[in-house]
């Protein structure tokens, strides 16, 4: 059974389509990266999946199951979003207080920890807090949960370096010992990229790639060399970015097999592409028709 | 059926939703106390003193504690149900937990108002004819009706409060303004058809002077409007 299953998913707000025709199949037991450029139709999708907005077409379920309005499925899933509206009046202690009676999984003593860990001032009003301060309230619910579901949607905002590895460190080492269906949406790309097992790129609305990491780690290979070698070289071949520096050159192309030896014999040095800038070409307009993973 | 987390979730901040209304009621009551202190240092005259003790049946004071109330319906939807589905409670159990909170909320401020009506009669207000708990709004009768009336009025003031709040939710302010519109035009017709319509303009007045029995089946069923309109708005609302 699938940990979530979309079919043609659409939601519109009156002329925008913020999620249009999504159809994906993520296996449960794995950490998703749900990547995309701002207005990607990511938190929509987060939202639909979790029952808070309602779809305007298509079909989902959630463990084999509807999951708008549905308790027991709700139970299962933990929504992080990076917007989350709190009460006026509650403290980050009451918002845990509250959590803790909501999910059945929920471990007190690791949520104690990790309010040290990042140092939460659990008293304070929580719109005195600051944004970081809010990111970590998230994160604490989201990591001590241990929904076998758990939806991050940009959860480290305002966060330092610091707290974001830590956020990183407890994720892998809790979802080592307690394994579940973890997805991430994030701009910080690269930094996480270790974590993702596999990655659905958004774009408009709609899958722009769904795809393994490790196989996109060999989809896109950079070369750079003498302008005539790289021309030479990248003709009849996918190109997905070019520069040129008087007369050197260089390219970033979809990899087939074979490619980064030819490259090498023609000269030419080999890079490997991160992923992150792998997702920054794709998502830029003059690229979008090229994602053929 | 999670209701336990959605009460949980209204009454984690306890000075919020308790301590906070009395405190304003409190503030409240003592000014309507200096108020009576000043007129009874004005006036020793004690048909003056009556009139006063008369004319406070009429008193608004106690909406100091009721407004915060309808308060509470208008941030239950606005605060607290945007929380509670993002922490993956249902709307139905939302709903039917929220319901419960208004109505034990209802109960205990019906409590504190029905033992300072009680104080205020047995000491002829205070001892100063001052009147701040047993006024016509919350019931001028034996303290049973206060009871009665007073949680009816507290209730009906939350389930209209969410309701209209959840009418905004889903069909933005400009919904809210349409129905006070009709409201308003409603009004004016039956001001419209009184001055034109002598007969008319009796019964509607017969309205006015009903007993205390057909005016709680009014704020009743303003209540009971209330919360069906909440029940079924919310069935569709979404998290903003």
């Amino acid at each position: 059974m699938t940990a979530i299953s979309t079919r043609d998913l659409a939601k519109t707000y009156k002329d925008v389509r913020a999620v249009d025709g999504v159809t994906i199949d993520l296996e449960p037991g794995r950490i998703y990266g749900l990547l995309g450029r701002n207005g990607a139709g990511k938190t929509t999708l987060m939202q639909l999946l979790t029952g808070q907005i309602f779809a305007t077409k298509g079909a989902m379920t959630v463990f084999g199951e509807n999951p708008v309005e549905n308790a027991e499925i709700l139970a299962q899933t933990c929504f992080i979003q990076e917007s989350q509206k709190y009460p006026d009046t509650f403290r980050a202690r009451d918002v845990l207080t509250v959590a803790a009676s909501v999910y059945p999984n929920w471990d007190d003593s690791f949520a104690g920890r990790l309010v040290d860990d990042f140092r939460l001032p659990t008293k304070r009003l929580i719109k005195k807090l600051s944004r970081g301060q809010l990111s970590a309230i998230g994160i604490i619910i989201g990591l001590a949960s241990r929904a076998p579901l758990t939806f991050f949607d940009e959860p480290y905002l305002g966060l330092d370096a610091v707290a974001r590895q830590i956020f990183y460190d407890r994720l892998l080492s809790d979802f080592a010992e307690y394994p579940r269906t973890v997805v991430l949406s994030t701009h910080h790309i690269d930094e996480a990229a270790n974590l993702l097992e596999h990655v659905v790129v958004l774009d408009e609305g709609r899958v722009l790639l769904d795809s393994d990491t490790e196989e996109l780690r060999g989809h896109a290979i950079q070369i750079s060399g003498r302008a005539a070698d790289v021309d030479a070289f990248v003709a009849n071949r996918e190109v997905i970015a070019q520069e040129r520096m008087g007369g050197l050159a260089s390219a970033t192309l979809i990899a087939n097999e074979g490619d980064q030896d030819a490259a090498q014999r023609a000269d030419l040095s080999v890079s490997p592409v991160s992923l992150q800038n792998l997702i920054v070409h794709l998502t830029t307009d003059a690229q979008r028709s090229t994602v053929t993973a | 059926m999670r209701i336990r987390p959605v009460v949980n979730l209204h009454t984690a901040n306890r000075f919020t939703v308790i301590g906070q209304p009395l405190m304003i009621m409190s503030f409240s009551f003592a000014v309507i106390l200096v108020v009576g202190i000043i007129a009874n240092s004005v006036t020793s005259s004690a048909s003056d003193l009556t009139d006063m003790y008369q004319g406070m049946r009429w008193n608004g004071a106690i909406f100091a504690l009721l407004g915060p109330l309808m308060g509470f319906g208008i941030a239950a939807m606005t605060q607290y149900f945007p929380l509670a589905t993002g922490l993956g409670l249902t709307r139905r159990e939302f709903a039917r937990g929220t319901a419960l909170v208004f109505l034990g909320l209802a109960a205990i401020f019906t409590v504190v108002v029905t033992i300072g009506k009680v104080i205020e009669e047995a000491t002829t207000g205070w001892g100063l004819h001052i009147r701040f708990f047993d006024v016509f709004y919350t019931g001028v009768g034996p303290a049973w009706q206060t009871l009665i009336q007073t949680f009816l009025v507290i209730s009906a003031f939350m389930f209209v409060g969410a309701a209209a709040t959840t009418m905004v939710n889903r069909w933005g302010q400009f919904s809210l303004w349409i129905l006070l519109a009709l409201f308003m035009l409603a009004g004016l017709c039956a001001v419209m058809g009184a001055i034109l319509n002598d007969e008319f303009a009796a019964w509607l007045f017969s309205l006015l002077s009903m007993g205390w029995v057909p005016w709680m089946g009014v704020v009743l069923a303003i209540g009971i409007i209330g919360a069906v309109a909440w029940a079924i708005l919310v069935r569709r609302a979404q998290a903003r």
